[in-house]
């Protein structure tokens, strides 16, 4: 089904399964995506993460062929596949608002996919439920209506319809965003097990980066259309190159006032809340930073405390109970082997 | 169960005026339809009881008027159907202005009104069967398009998209997917086609010409030329009973799966 004349890199493991070169899209005069070049590994699961208007889902839609790029290349397992229509792709698009056939029932919705590549009924069947039960979906279910499901329950169905006919790669938009904190997380987590044990390539696409930390192997972070960076959850997360990714991926303290951490002025430096420790005895090197607190937040595991010290703004995570009140001072050390320096792109 | 309950309170005025209006006319057509005919004195015999007009409906004599009749409805549905579709399908994800002018094409043969159209197609077209059609399916097609628009843009038409990414060819996206979600708007469209044309008038009379005759234009023609009310009258309640049935047909294939 691929195109025959177009050129190839090659056809084997060391090729990544899909690849955009210098990828641009606009709507009118609008840039949606700006000379994006991305890969995705061959058995991983990468996330693009980005917030709302950032162009991911044009992004997933280019790389599903629904979308012609105004500029660039897709590359699907080394051929040349930007013209190539959606039907002939072979990959397996979870839409944002699931998209199920709402005329069919749970099973045919999965059996589609064999179906249309006419494979038996029979086989076609056989091959859905064994889908179904890999994404846990409760037999009962199977035959009837996806209107009658509850919202998990969808996307579980929706997530076995891409799964089903053997795609070379599962990309998912936005799947989980209809749904309750709990439910988005033990989905997040079953779709990251059914990843594993089939081995699929996988694209999320998400805006929660919680979410994105939590599943990915690979990150690739969008913002206004350009790609910012890409790489391991934890590289992003500790080294990023940008302070709003700094900023996107969790609560930070970016300073931008030299004198920490052998930052200079207008240098940016990151610290995690997580990185200043309570406490009024600091090491040789370190800072001791000491002031009111404006704001404590409670989040579960721990408490983000919020306080001034030497002229700044600073975020804390507190685990425990013993939490500072608004107005009371509280005491902490920055470690002078904290921090990152986002504009050097070095520890301090 | 509260819904249907509500929906039942907003349908009451409508229910009133069935009530009021429409079922004493029914009652007094069929009633009148059991009469015998006046031969000559008056128009119907009151206090008489019989089968009579019935009987002679359901006769050979009739057969041919009631034949055209059905083949003539039915032909007013094949040509609707394609046409509402052509109309109400670009539509069906159109926002703002885009679906305003679109609305206004769409009605702007039936803002000029019913007879006027008529006027005017009579003037251009020959009289016969071919343009007591035209006429016919000139007139109810803008209402039969609203129809099909409104069930279209019901539908979330990004599963045409899904069914592509499935691996779906234009025919398989079609047949499968798009075909079975409109059909219940077509079937729809198709009964209301059906019933329009079994029951057609104006078209059959201004430009059917005499071999262009249907049970509404004899009806026409018994009541006030032969003045056989109740003979008429029969002729009404068989339009009756074969508009009613066509509304009251279940759509074929709602309840089972649709496959090519």
């Amino acid at each position: 089904m691929m195109n025959g004349s177009a050129p190839s890199l090659a056809a084997d493991e060391t090729v990544p399964l899909l690849c955009l070169e210098g990828v641009s899209f606009s709507h009118g005069s609008h840039e949606v995506l700006h000379d994006i070049s991305m890969r995705l590994q061959r058995g991983a699961l990468t996330t693009l993460l980005g917030p709302s208007g950032s162009g991911k889902t044009t992004l997933l839609q280019i790389l599903g062929g629904h979308l012609k790029p105004f500029r660039g290349t897709v590359w699907l397992d080394g051929t040349d596949a930007t013209h190539l229509p959606p039907e002939s792709r072979g990959l397996g698009l979870v839409h944002q608002h699931l998209a199920l056939f709402p005329h069919l029932t749970v099973e045919r919705n999965v059996s589609f996919g064999l179906e249309v590549r006419g494979k038996p009924i029979a086989f076609a069947l056989e091959k859905a439920r064994a889908t179904l039960q890999l994404v846990d979906l409760p037999s009962d279910t199977w035959t009837r209506r996806p209107d009658s499901l509850s919202g998990g329950q969808r996307q579980r169905v929706a997530i076995a319809r891409a799964l089903a006919f053997g795609p070379r790669a599962l990309l998912l938009d936005e799947p989980f965003t209809a749904l309750d904190r709990g439910l988005r997380q033990r989905l997040g987590g079953e779709l990251k097990r059914i990843q594993r044990e089939t081995g699929v390539t996988t694209l999320l696409v998400t805006h929660d980066q919680e979410e994105a930390l939590a599943l990915s192997d690979s990150l690739v972070a969008l913002r206004e259309g350009r790609l910012v960076q890409a790489g391991p959850p934890a590289e992003l997360y500790q080294r990023p190159r940008d302070p709003w990714l700094a900023g996107f991926l969790g609560e930070a303290n970016l300073i931008t006032r030299g004198g920490f951490l052998r930052a200079e002025a207008g240098e940016c430096l990151l610290v995690r809340p997580e990185e200043l420790v309570p406490g009024d005895q600091p090491d040789s090197g370190d800072y001791r930073l000491q002031g009111p607190v404006r704001n404590v937040v409670f989040r579960g595991a721990d408490s983000l405390v919020t306080f001034e010290a030497a002229g700044l703004v600073w975020k804390m995570a507190l685990a425990g109970t013993e939490v500072p009140r608004p107005g009371e001072i509280m005491k902490a050390i920055l470690p002078a082997t904290a921090g990152w320096n986002v504009t050097r792109g070095c520890r301090p | 169960m509260r819904s249907t309950r509500s929906n039942a309170w907003l349908a009451g005025p409508a229910l009133a005026l069935v009530a009021l209006l429409v079922v004493p006319s029914m009652v007094l057509l069929v009633r009148l339809s059991l009469c015998q005919p006046a031969y000559g004195v008056g128009f119907y015999r009151a206090d008489s009881f019989t089968w009579e007009n019935f009987t002679r409906l359901l006769s050979p004599e009739f057969a041919p008027l009631i034949g055209f009749t059905c083949l003539f409805g039915l032909a007013v549905m094949a040509g609707v159907l394609p046409l509402a579709w052509l109309l109400a399908w670009p539509l069906r994800a159109s926002g703002g202005g885009r679906l305003m002018i679109g609305l206004l094409v769409l009605l702007a043969p039936r803002l000029a009104g019913m007879l006027a159209p008529l006027v005017a197609l009579r003037l251009l077209l020959p009289r016969g069967v071919v343009s007591a059609w035209l006429a016919e399916v000139f007139l109810i097609t803008p209402y039969a398009a609203l129809v099909l628009l409104v069930h279209l843009r019901g539908i979330d038409w990004t599963v045409l998209a899904a069914a592509r990414g499935l691996g779906a060819r234009d025919w398989q996206v079609w047949s499968r997917v798009g075909l079975p979600l409109a059909w219940p708007g077509l079937w729809l469209v198709g009964q209301l086609a059906l019933g329009w044309g079994l029951g057609a008038f104006l078209g059959p009379d201004i430009l059917g010409g005499p071999i262009g005759r249907t049970l509404a234009t004899d009806l026409h023609h018994q009541a006030f030329d032969n003045s056989r009310w109740p003979l008429a009258a029969a002729e009404g309640v068989l339009l009756l009973v074969l508009v009613g049935a066509v509304y009251l047909i279940r759509p074929f294939g709602l309840t089972r799966e649709n496959h090519p």
